[in-house]
């Protein structure tokens, strides 16, 4: 945890960071609950979350434009220093990557869509899996930008790669499906963007998790990130004849 | 940067400023001190204003002294060329080393420190004379230059400031004319003149409108190519725009010195971070 800071001897610049921590947490309140909706549209084949979770994204879209224009205030009427300054910064950073977190939430919900006019032959145990994890390294970084909250971004900097693992595991597990039957294809490919989508929002949380770190320590995180994403390197080869 | 202090540890900082190709400099240049201070209490009377000072002011760099007033930065530059000598009661221990000498010991002929060491005041303060004169004055004091050599130092003096363009053609009428901004860079101007190694500035542009207190950082930035600079400012943005080290003093303590960038980025103490933030409670 960062050590408290105290209060800034002007109360008008205080309130604008705090109202600035506000916007971020309601942000990150938003995009998390669109997730959520759209992985009850896939896993449980509901049409009323997906477009649920399709209108949600332009709240989040306008959220980003107003801490932007917030954070462009501050820089320009505060001239913020120290760790005044990493905070601001990193909320642009961070609510960029909220944006873009809710961007491919949407894609999921619109593919779950297309996804509900067919019938699966097999279970989506693993995408299951794979997307409440997702959700668990969401909430807990937006935890640790509103507590500003380095070990918690830590944590979710180190968990990202068991979301790598199993993507890597259902990206060979749809492969084999459509191997095995040509008709499957087409709801294959969207769950292939389904679980490309939610491997891209594990990103965007580490992303978020990174700079929430470099905002309460005033370093970065050094080291290389573990990664588990093997599926760019993934060759299929057709069956002999 | 070697630091060793008694009962307080600021953390000075080795790492070089990581900025790309603008601020890129050799550790060497960093490392060589121009001045270095060490261990150095000042006294008012029985009041320990400065306590166990260690500080180098790197050679042709400028350092930024922040800190809430009273702090004892300024005291540290009326040190560094021994202005407290003319008052009673008022004395220093410690080593101020610069050229193998320590400073501060008796002995050291104060008047020749002087014109090593040059020192403006926050209120511009041209003598009473003419433009040339104000530049010549203090050169006469140790050299003996021809008329012809003389105006060439004039000019050379006064075209370093920028302000050759705006005064060379009435050089004779009286600087108290020229406006506040103009007298402040003519004051710069006149401690240049005599060639000293370091210059010291104490708020130099807290009279001054912004534009001409951009005028002075322009050519502080010239300057530091020639020469080592130490400015005391209240301005923390101008800190921030001038100096290549920062060091923060608190109650007569260094808390921190570090290259600006992370000064301003990412300070190590506590009491740094909320000062340069405006928390200070």
């Amino acid at each position: 945890m960062a050590s408290e800071m105290a209060e800034h001897i002007v109360k008008s610049y205080e309130g604008e960071l705090k109202r600035l921590g506000a916007l971020l947490t309601e942000m990150g309140g938003l995009v998390e609950s669109e997730l959520a909706l759209a992985c009850e549209a896939v896993l449980s084949r509901d049409a009323v979350a997906a477009s649920a979770a399709v209108e949600a994204d332009p709240k989040v879209d306008a959220m980003e434009r107003e801490v932007e224009q917030f954070v462009i205030r501050l820089l320009a009427l505060r001239q913020p220093v120290a760790q005044d300054l990493r905070l601001i910064v990193a909320s642009l950073k961070i609510t960029g990557d909220l944006e873009r977190i809710g961007d491919y939430a949407a894609n999921v919900a619109k593919r779950s869509l297309v996804l509900n006019q067919f019938t699966l032959p097999f279970s989506l145990t693993g995408l299951g899996h794979m997307a409440r994890l997702v959700q668990e390294n969401l909430k807990t970084v937006i935890d640790a930008v509103g507590e500003r909250d380095a070990d918690k971004a830590l944590e979710v900097w180190r968990s990202d790669e068991s979301v790598d693992a199993i993507y890597n595991a259902l990206f060979r597990e749809l492969i084999t499906y459509m191997m095995e039957d040509p008709r499957s294809i087409t709801p294959c490919t969207h769950l292939l963007f389904i679980a490309k989508n939610l491997e891209r929002i594990g990103d965007h949380a580490t992303n978020v998790a990174e700079t929430v770190y470099y905002a309460v320590k005033g370093e970065p995180l050094t080291g290389q990130r573990p990664k588990g994403d093997t599926s760019a390197y993934a060759v299929v080869r057709p069956a002999r004849e | 940067m070697g630091m060793t202090m008694g009962d307080t540890q600021p953390q000075q900082t080795t790492a070089t400023p990581q900025i790309g190709p603008i601020e890129a400099r050799s550790d060497e240049a960093l490392n060589t001190a121009r001045i270095a201070i060490r261990n150095l209490d000042f006294f008012y009377g029985s009041n320990r204003a400065l306590k166990a000072i260690t500080l180098d002011l790197p050679d042709k760099q400028v350092t930024g002294m922040i800190g809430p007033s009273g702090c004892g930065k300024s005291t540290l530059l009326r040190v560094l060329n021994r202005m407290y000598d003319l008052y009673p009661g008022q004395r220093a221990t410690g080593e101020v080393m610069m050229d193998g000498e320590n400073i501060i010991a008796p002995g050291i002929d104060v008047n020749q420190l002087r014109s090593r060491v040059g020192m403006v005041f926050q209120k511009p303060t041209p003598f009473p004379m003419s433009i040339y004169d104000n530049i010549a004055f203090g050169v006469k004091l140790h050299e003996r230059l021809s008329k012809a050599a003389m105006d060439e130092r004039v000019e050379w003096s006064l075209t370093r400031a920028a302000l050759w363009g705006e005064v060379k053609d009435r050089l004779p009428s009286s600087a108290m004319g020229l406006s506040g901004g103009q007298q402040q860079r003519l004051c710069i101007e006149r401690t240049i003149a005599t060639r000293p190694d370091v210059i010291l500035l104490d708020e130099p542009t807290s009279a001054l409108d912004p534009i001409s207190t951009l005028k002075i950082e322009e050519l502080i930035d010239e300057l530091k190519h020639e020469f080592t600079i130490a400015i005391v400012t209240h301005n923390m943005q101008q800190a921030a725009r001038c100096a290549d080290q920062v060091a923060f003093f608190f109650i007569g303590e260094l808390v921190e010195v570090g290259p600006a960038l992370q000064m301003f980025t990412s300070p190590r103490q506590q009491r740094t971070q909320e000062y340069i933030t405006g928390r200070f409670g």
